[in-house]
């Protein structure tokens, strides 16, 4: 039947069948009373022909609903429909990245309230000025079925989970908080397992506390030294989503036409990998049935890839990279990032440091933006240091570091043998959608970027 | 259709207290609508929609009080429904009970009279448009942007939506209500100038129905305007300056303040406003109002989240913070009478948001305005998330123009400014007559004194 709802000169089509639920709680005041579950499912139905795209979809898994939506999906086209029936393949293997296991039935509800009143009694024991914890895990399952108009059948259970803490200090009259948060594409036992709760909740009550000592950050450009890990959002906002295939393909990235030549220092090296076991940005398979990869975005400073869905790689001629994604079956497919992060170099973190005479330490951050058509990008710390003569001084206060994505990766002179991936909590947002994502790097240093203090 | 989910949302709280709920209120929603995007004068995509969602809350009796649980899903279906009552009971039987908890009892519902007065005064609009209207608005706005100047040299293609959404609550109290809500929107992004020097920005316009958009050409040019005025951009050295902040920029002003307000982060002490109720927090010209029914508003509404009258009052009354924003939950911690600001989502417990906020306008033209100001900066753009809700503590990336002698003299851009939230609202010095709707927010222009830039 898919077949005559295809118009005959279709460049593409595709059904999205999704089924996915998700449960959360949260405990505040030392209490687990916000307890809340969703399900959903649906059909996204999808045409394309050249640049043009005609997305539909429906709650309703009923043959008249979804006769409906690709109805109105093929609204773009004038052709009449295809002759050819569809062949539809067999089930098709693919990475094995994740256990497809319900991630809510392997921890139940009771469990999991227990270890959110563990980590509120953890906090609370490990320092008196503690006054508030917030702690919350969700979990979610998520099943799906991508049928292709070249006959592709593919299916994929993704288990993710998520576990956060906060807490509010009070010192002196004055309060602070301070959050960690991890988790990713596995099992809660593992989070059980690993005693993550515990070394989260240490990590928020002591960034708290470090934020009751913080003085105002210096302001203006200055040397800065990023720690590694979630620092990788640097990368993210300064470069990443420059190099998705829509913004290139359009030419309204910064990035655009600079295939080949340097755009960062030498020894950056940038890839964008979607195949890493268990994180949080992996998938077996991208949300168009292309197997994810490891993909070199920037090579020793020069550009040498794009991250692409299937049609922005056919309107510019390359292979599909395993990048294209959507939130759910009722959005549309877009080039996506899934791990980004930049392999390691040869200094060690301390030497890093050392170099550093008069300028910011910045060890985590929250979160960030960009605008890839001028390139500037921001980014806020959540953990950062004065460094003066290679020694750290003091903690500063939060501030935003700004800087121009195509200038700051030329400013990189000095990258760590300590790359690390982010505890699991990125969650990336282009054009009204959400989708998980990881991030990378390791220590680097970058000769310049605004550091946004109060100390001018 | 909507009588049909009044009906479910009844049914939803019968299999509720079948099932053992003491108390339960349901939402019932049907969403429906199209987004066109055109690009380069033609078709680029079709998004058809068509959802449905329910949500239940329900409450139990324990001994230790009454604890709830909520979930969200869109199976209608009869055995759809009966499953999420048993998940949503199963639930918050596990949820902790709270000695303050407020379930959908004894609120201060309008009467059935008020009720249908309100329909009479605002009776449903259709959004008047369909696929071929809007994808000609959408064209005609793309147009006068691209035409505006050889200049604009890209286009990140104009979007015309359109759509609604028919909404039933129901409470175990009996109260029942439902409405319609339709809504339009055109928007348009263009660049302009070539590869690093490239700006970008966008123009738009909101509101229930399409006939009441402003005029294509004229988001066109605005568009185009905005794009153009920042050709050029450089940065500048960091100083402290005073800063102005056009409307665009200056509502998220106005969401810092909704947010340090809302009564559940008073609560919490989760806010730098926990201790200011009564007290002088701007400078003495400073009024700000919530609306639930102004004419220009798109946040109009007669009840709120939990059937509570909503009613317009004064935040700021000359300076001084009059009120929190409360839930029954906050109101009854605080002591006080419930504002009537309840927010529900499908699932989850009751937040806490504005009707449409105001911020009363001055005298001033903002051209007299930059004259007063003399010398300083003009916002015009806003990037990142570097604002602490606890501390008050600011750090955002920003865009605009260098103002000197009262006067724009060039664009400027990639630096951050910087100050503490309390002291930015006692730092105003000027509020302009341009007051301008986005939404349900309305704020003319701000100017304030002694802010750190940091730039260069």
């Amino acid at each position: 039947m898919l077949h005559t709802l295809i118009p005959a000169d279709a460049d593409d089509a595709d059904l999205y069948l999704q089924r996915s639920s998700s449960e959360s709680l949260s405990l505040e005041e030392g209490r687990v009373k916000h307890v809340s579950a969703s399900t959903a499912q649906g059909i996204g139905a999808r045409v394309i022909l050249g640049d043009v795209s005609g997305h539909a979809y429906t709650d309703r898994f009923e043959t008249d609903a979804l006769i409906e939506a690709a109805q109105a999906a093929r609204a773009i086209a004038q052709s009449g429909q295809r002759t050819q029936p569809i062949a539809i393949q067999p089930l098709h293997a693919s990475h094995d990245l994740y256990v497809a296991k319900n991630p809510m039935q392997q921890v139940d509800m009771v469990q999991r309230k227990a270890l959110l009143e563990e980590i509120d009694r953890l906090a609370r024991s490990l320092d008196p000025r503690v006054k508030q914890v917030f702690a919350s895990i969700s979990a979610s399952f998520s099943q799906i079925h991508i049928i292709r108009m070249d006959g592709a059948h593919l299916s994929d259970d993704r288990p993710l989970v998520r576990l956060n803490v906060s807490v509010v200090v009070e010192g002196d009259g004055q309060r602070e908080s301070g959050g960690a948060g991890g988790g990713g594409r596995f099992d809660l036992t593992q989070m059980i397992t690993n005693n993550d709760a515990e070394t989260l909740t240490r990590e928020a009550v002591r960034l708290a506390l470090l934020n009751l000592e913080a003085k105002s950050a210096p302001a203006g450009s200055m040397p800065v030294v990023l720690g590694s890990g979630w620092p990788g959002i640097l990368l993210h906002e300064a470069v990443g989503h420059g190099l998705e295939g829509d913004f290139n393909r359009k030419g309204s990235s910064v990035f655009a036409g600079k295939m080949g030549q340097r755009v960062a220092a030498q020894g950056v090296t940038v890839v964008d990998d979607g195949t890493i076991a268990h994180r949080r940005g992996s998938l077996n398979f991208d949300d168009e049935g292309t197997p994810t990869q490891h993909n070199v975005l920037i090579e020793d400073g020069i550009l040498v890839g794009y991250m692409q869905d299937r049609q922005n790689a056919r309107l510019m001629g390359v292979a599909p990279t395993g990048n294209g994604r959507r939130e759910s079956y009722a959005d549309p497919i877009q080039p996506r990032m899934t791990n980004t992060f930049m392999l390691a170099g040869q200094s060690t973190p301390e030497d890093i440091l050392a170099s550093l005479d008069d300028g910011i330490y910045a060890v985590n951050f929250g979160g960030g933006q960009v605008d890839i058509t001028s390139g500037k990008f921001v980014f806020t710390t959540s953990e950062a240091y004065y460094v003066k003569n290679g020694e750290i001084q003091y903690p500063v206060k939060n501030a935003t570091l700004m800087g121009l994505g195509h200038e700051a990766l030329q400013k990189i002179s000095m990258i760590g043998n300590d790359l690390a991936l982010d505890p699991g909590v990125g969650t990336c947002g282009k054009g009204g959608q959400s989708v998980p994502v990881g991030v990378g790097m390791p220590t680097i240093r970058i000769d310049a970027l605004t550091v946004g203090g109060t100390e001018a | 259709m909507s009588t049909h989910l009044t009906t479910i949302a009844h049914q939803l709280i019968e299999l509720a207290q079948k099932a053992g709920a003491s108390h339960a209120d349901a939402l019932s929603i049907l969403d429906s609508g199209d987004s066109i995007q055109v690009r380069h004068g033609k078709l680029e995509s079709i998004e058809h929609e068509d959802s449905r969602g329910i949500g239940l809350r329900a409450f139990v009796e324990t001994t230790k009080g009454l604890a709830f649980a909520s979930a969200s899903s869109s199976d209608v279906s009869e055995q759809g429904l009966k499953d999420l009552a048993q998940q949503v009971i199963h639930m918050a039987r596990i949820s902790e009970p709270d000695p303050d908890a407020m379930p959908p009892e004894g609120a201060d519902h309008p009467s059935s009279i008020e009720i249908a007065a309100w329909q009479q005064k605002h009776p449903h609009q259709p959004h008047g448009w369909n696929t071929v209207q809007a994808q000609e608005a959408a064209l005609r706005c793309e147009e006068a942007a691209l035409h505006y100047s050889d200049k604009i040299s890209n286009s990140e293609g104009a979007n015309a939506s359109f759509g609604q959404t028919a909404m039933a609550y129901a409470a175990s109290d009996g109260f029942t209500a439902e409405y319609e809500r339709a809504s339009s929107s055109l928007s348009i992004s263009v660049i302009a100038g070539e590869g690093e020097g490239m700006q970008r920005d966008y123009a738009y316009s909101r509101s229930r129905s399409a006939e009441k958009l402003r005029d294509a050409n004229e988001i066109g040019k605005e568009a185009a305007e905005r794009t153009l005025r920042m050709l050029g951009a450089s940065g500048l050295d960091s100083r402290n300056c005073n800063v102005m902040f056009e409307p665009r920029v200056a509502t998220s002003l106005l969401g810092h303040l909704a947010s340090a307000i809302n009564g559940r982060s008073i609560l919490q002490k989760h806010s730098f406003l926990s201790d200011a109720l009564n007290q002088t927090i701007f400078p003495n010209f400073i009024q700000i109002s919530d609306d639930p029914d102004h004419v220009d508003g798109m946040g109009n509404r007669l009840f709120d989240g939990e059937g509570t009258r909503c009613k317009a009052r004064n935040i700021i009354e000359d300076g001084k913070l009059t009120t929190f924003l409360t839930d029954r939950y906050a109101a009854k911690r605080l002591g006080m009478t419930p504002t009537g600001h309840a927010r529900r989502g499908l699932t989850g417990d009751t937040g806490i948001g504005s009707s449409n906020l105001i911020l009363h306008a001055g005298d001033l033209t903002p051209d007299a305005m930059l004259h007063e100001m003399k010398h300083g900066i003009l916002v015009t753009e806003l990037m990142g998330f570097g604002v602490n809700g606890v501390t008050g503590d600011y750090s955002r990336g920003a865009a605009g123009f260098l103002i000197e002698n009262g006067i724009i003299t060039r664009p400027i851009q990639g630096f951050t400014i910087a100050g503490n939230l309390h002291q930015m609202f006692a730092n105003i010095t000027h509020i302009g007559s341009d007051l301008t709707w986005f939404g349900s927010t309305a704020v003319p222009s701000i100017a304030m004194a002694n802010m750190t830039l940091a730039g260069q």
